[in-house]
């Protein structure tokens, strides 16, 4: 008798344990639904296409490189591959840079000045906006109060000063210099930085921004420390 | 008592290694059936610590239990009221006094045994 009553409430126990799964799987796991509308959706299709195309040019001068390397092999293989380094070094900014670019002053505002105000330095987080601002529109090589952007660069705050590759950046005035691909694209990071919010948020700290005209040959200057390469590792195969 | 156990744990790792999922609109009539066993449960473990279960009206509750409080959920969403919290205030209130008269039966047993151990 115990032992059929242990059978029946083995029985129910295991539906009980079983329903409690269920449920438990039902709840924790909904259908993860796709809720973006159909700009989010367009968005995300430009970002993609843009990745591609991006991925395409750099096939096509990866190919550009490996043409030059045949064709450079039998005559010198050395010319060639220092010409990549150097190409390299340029890209990285290890070397002065000219190309089609402008100038942007950051100056304290005219009713600081007037007011008397003190002239605070300009703070990390506005900078760094700043920074993400130009890039938006396919800045090529940024210099920041003469100290180069480049992959490693930290935008921070060092003892109370903002401080650009660990060097602090000077109270304004002082400069930031911007070379794009080309004249045109200069022309559209200009109009955009004339036109942008970002002009109110330098206000708001008691700054203005004055944006030259963009010139055919801006110079930027190269990156003056060293780059660690300490952890950077070689890809495996090819 | 390790078999019964033995099942539940069967149970749940079933239910959970083969990732069975049901229509989350059906989730409240699975959470109303879950308590309807479990206080079956309960009231068959007390019914057997009171000696009095009868196996017939132990599966006919655990069966006509769940069948009638999905039938009242069910009920409720048709008419706009919300019926199962009728039957998850009857199921809840009858769980705690299961687990009362559990606890106390125990209680009672084990307070016994020390009586009757101490006398000798």
């Amino acid at each position: 008798m115990k032992k059929k009553i242990f059978t029946r409430f083995t029985a129910i126990l295991f539906l009980i344990g079983l329903m409690t799964a269920i449920q438990y799987n039902t709840i924790n796991e909904p259908d993860r639904r796709d809720t973006r509308d159909v700009w989010e959706v367009r968005q995300e299709l430009s970002r993609e296409k843009k990745l591609h195309s991006q991925l395409l040019s750099e096939i096509g001068t990866l190919d550009e490189t490996l043409d030059k390397y045949n064709t450079a092999a039998d005559e010198s293989p050395e010319q060639a591959l220092r010409e990549t380094a150097g190409e390299l070094r340029n890209a990285v900014g290890l070397t002065e840079t000219t190309g089609p670019g402008f100038e942007v002053l950051v100056e304290p505002s005219m009713e600081a000045v007037a007011l008397g105000l003190e002239i605070e330095g300009i703070s990390p987080d506005l900078l760094i906006r700043l920074v993400n601002e130009i890039n938006r529109y396919d800045a090529l090589y940024v210099s920041i109060d003469g100290k180069r952007i480049i992959n490693t660069t930290s935008i921070r705050d060092i003892n109370g000063q903002t401080s650009v590759n660990a060097k602090p950046v000077e109270t304004p005035p002082f400069s930031i210099k911007i070379i794009s691909q080309s004249i045109d694209d200069s022309e559209k990071l200009y109009n955009h930085l004339l036109a942008s919010r970002i002009l109110d948020d330098f206000y708001i700290d008691n700054m203005s921004l004055t944006v030259s005209v963009p010139q055919s040959d801006m110079v930027i200057e190269a990156y003056d420390g060293t780059i660690d390469t300490k952890y950077l590792q070689a890809i495996e195969g090819e | 008592m390790w078999l019964s156990i033995l099942g539940l744990l069967l149970g749940i790792s079933l239910g959970l290694l083969t990732d069975m999922q049901i229509p989350p609109e059906y989730a409240n009539y699975l959470s109303i059936a879950v308590l309807a066993s479990l206080d079956t449960l309960f009231g068959g473990i007390r019914a057997h610590l009171q000696q009095v279960y009868d196996d017939k009206v132990f599966v006919s509750g655990f069966f006509f239990n769940i069948a009638l409080a999905a039938g009242l959920a069910f009920l409720g969403v048709h008419l706009g009221v919300d019926l199962y919290l009728a039957a998850i205030f009857a199921f809840g209130v009858r769980l705690f006094q299961n687990i009362a008269v559990i606890r106390r039966i125990i209680l009672a047993k084990w307070a016994e045994k020390k009586e009757v151990r101490e006398t000798i």
